[in-house]
């Protein structure tokens, strides 16, 4: 399978990164970017839950790709994706039940989440093993650092805190009664709305924008 | 509350108030894709709303027929997303067969229709609702097709207007789109607590 | 195109990885459940007892008296509830936990709520399961609000705009700007109680 133009090792870990960012330079798998980064805790489990399942399903659809049938391909990875998916589903119900409470039906939802049946189809069953383990490593690694980045943001301007860690001086309650100016930082909710994750996401998307254009 | 008001309730519920693209996120690429013309956004819809309908009523059929009855909780996911996938194939044949102009319009999205997570996402979310009477689960279902097209053409509308706009460079594309769906989620969140 | 094959030899050899790859699969998954599945069930028993201890500090030890038992809220509303007891350490009662769950601001909320072994008095709740908006409804797990039915008595509540949060009585302040998430948690309450000494008194749980 050794053919000259197959893709080396460190372009296609740090094209993950950053060049090929699956949620800001791919706008893949928005979903779970925009549902679970309502702080940093779930958006890291949420991120490498993905890592994981993306990891799983290339080594399997790599190594079955001499076989796959072109009619059944799809079918074929839904259902290794699933069964991963599944277990980690599992994983979380067992050993971090609080975790697996909050992001609720969003696990499941890994399935269809585009990044992992793209990789799927455009680097593992055309890739040696290898090649797809790095593919996976930097997709996975873009991925959970661009939600965390996301629910680091939203965390911290919805309740002051990352990591449920107050790092902005809390405000008193019903400071507002005092008559005086207010004595920390005032939370803003709305960023741990629905309305929050959109336009966050909006604005950064502008920003990557902004920084390629100065680039290139 | 008797059977016909908790089903309106529950339909109105899910088409304003949880619906599922500005309260759960679900279906946001191709709110994102599509989203550009009204009239595909309205055929995108229309397939949505009809694959949501067939699988979440078949998907709660196997899961409280088969699946709960026999503790195979663990198979539910590989079986809800093969039921998906058979559906919209099921579809996809017999639109091709029957209603070959349908299918001319109407194709292109159908295969797409499989990795759209408010499909799954509603098939969960039935299941998670505790949803214990068929009626209820399709009209659900339905509903959340509903809301699905309400949404995205919506969406459409808006972007078709904002081609017009003086829109800052950086924005163009998905970020202000981002961002428009944003203030609709704003506006949307007025519905809740309407319903209880 | 060569001579015809068998169409069921055409079958398996099309498809015999996907049927191989299923079937591997499938022993994976029921390997991994059988493995986890005692420590998912540990969670859901922990987490009961974990909501039941933090409303009976004293709780050593907890029994389920009756187990997701089908209860009529009125005519034409029914529900599920679980009755617990909770013991001291030297298997005293002192005090009863129910579940109860019904409609809040955006989804279902449910409750675990505890009682004194008489039910005269609330000892509070602890929310289990909801998805109140963050910063608005979900002060509803929060001490201004959660504290006032710590020893209210266990009667039909009522719910005021302003007054003396701190006077534990049958008056609920509600919390300001999430009148809505308040409203669902006393109307939880005050469709539950009843029903439930009902029950609770029909299963000899109650003199």
């Amino acid at each position: 399978m050794a053919n000259s133009d197959s893709p080396k090792a460190l372009p296609t870990l740090l094209a993950g990164l950053w060049k090929e960012n699956p949620v800001l330079a791919l706008l893949l798998g928005m979903c779970p970017t925009l549902a679970v980064t309502s702080d940093v805790k779930s958006a890291l489990t949420m991120g490498l839950s993905t890592a994981f399942v993306l990891l799983c399903s290339n080594i399997v659809v790599s190594l079955m790709r001499n076989l796959l049938k072109p009619h059944l391909r799809i079918l074929m990875f839904t259902l290794t994706i699933a069964t991963f998916v599944t277990i980690a589903d599992l994983y979380l119900k067992a050993f971090l039940p609080a975790m697996s409470d909050k992001l609720g039906p969003y696990i499941p939802l890994i399935i269809v989440n585009c990044i992992i049946i793209c990789r799927a189809e455009a680097c593992a069953s055309k890739n040696g093993l290898f090649i797809s383990i790095i593919d996976a490593i930097g997709m996975g690694f873009g991925f959970t650092i661009t939600l965390c980045m996301l629910g680091a943001i939203r965390e911290i301007l919805s309740t002051g805190a990352v990591f449920g860690k107050q790092i902005l001086p809390a405000i008193s309650e019903n400071w507002y009664l005092t008559g005086g100016m207010p004595d920390g930082f005032i939370p803003m909710f709305a960023f741990a709305l629905p309305v929050g994750a959109f336009v966050t996401l909006g604005l950064i998307l502008g920003l990557v924008n902004m920084i390629n254009k100065k680039t290139a | 509350m008797d059977t016909l008001t908790t089903l309106v309730l529950g339909f109105l519920s899910i088409v304003f108030v949880n619906n599922l693209v500005f309260s759960k996120f679900l279906g946001i690429c191709p709110y994102l894709g599509v989203s550009g013309r009204i009239d595909m956004a309205f055929g995108m819809g229309l397939a949505v709303t009809f694959v949501i309908t067939l699988s979440g009523t078949l998907t709660w059929l196997i899961d409280h027929a088969l699946l709960i009855p026999n503790n195979l909780d663990i198979l539910r996911y590989v079986c809800f997303i093969l039921v998906i996938a058979g559906a919209v194939q099921l579809v996809e044949m017999y639109v091709r067969k029957f209603f070959p102009t349908l299918y001319e319009s109407f194709g292109i999205f159908l295969a797409l229709i499989t990795t759209n997570c408010a499909i799954l996402g509603l098939c969960l979310f039935l299941n998670l609702w505790k949803v214990d009477n068929i009626v209820e689960a399709v009209v659900l279902s339905f509903g959340a097709g509903i809301g699905f097209t309400m949404a995205i053409c919506i969406m459409a509308g808006i972007r078709e207007n904002l081609q017009l706009a003086n829109v800052p460079e950086a924005l163009k594309g998905a970020p202000i789109t981002l961002i428009t769906a944003g203030l609709l989620s704003m506006a949307f969140m007025g519905f809740e607590g309407m319903i209880k | 195109m060569p001579h015809k094959t068998n169409p069921l030899v055409l079958f398996i050899k099309e498809s015999w990885l996907l049927l191989v790859s299923a079937f591997i699969f499938g022993l994976l998954l029921a390997g991994i459940n059988a493995a986890w599945s005692p420590k998912v069930a540990a969670n859901k028993e922990l987490k009961i007892q974990d909501a039941i201890v933090a409303l009976i500090p004293a709780t050593a030890n907890t029994q389920i008296a009756v187990d997701n038992q089908p209860i009529k809220l009125s005519d034409k509303d029914s529900a599920k509830t679980s009755i617990f007891k909770a013991l001291d350490k030297n298997n005293k009662l002192i005090g009863f936990a129910f579940t109860a769950s019904g409609a809040g601001y955006a989804d279902r909320i449910d409750l675990m709520i505890a009682v004194d072994p008489d039910f005269k008095k609330f000892l509070g709740y602890k929310v289990i399961f909801s998805n109140e908006t963050a910063g608005f409804g979900s002060k509803i797990k929060k001490p201004f609000y959660r504290d006032q039915y710590i020893g209210a008595p266990a009667k039909k509540l009522t719910l005021k705009k302003l007054g003396n949060a701190k006077k534990i009585d049958d008056e609920i302040i509600a919390i300001s700007g999430a009148t809505i998430s308040s409203t669902a948690v006393i109307d939880i309450f005050n469709k539950y109680v009843d029903k439930v000494k009902e029950l609770m008194t029909q299963k000899g749980l109650l003199q």
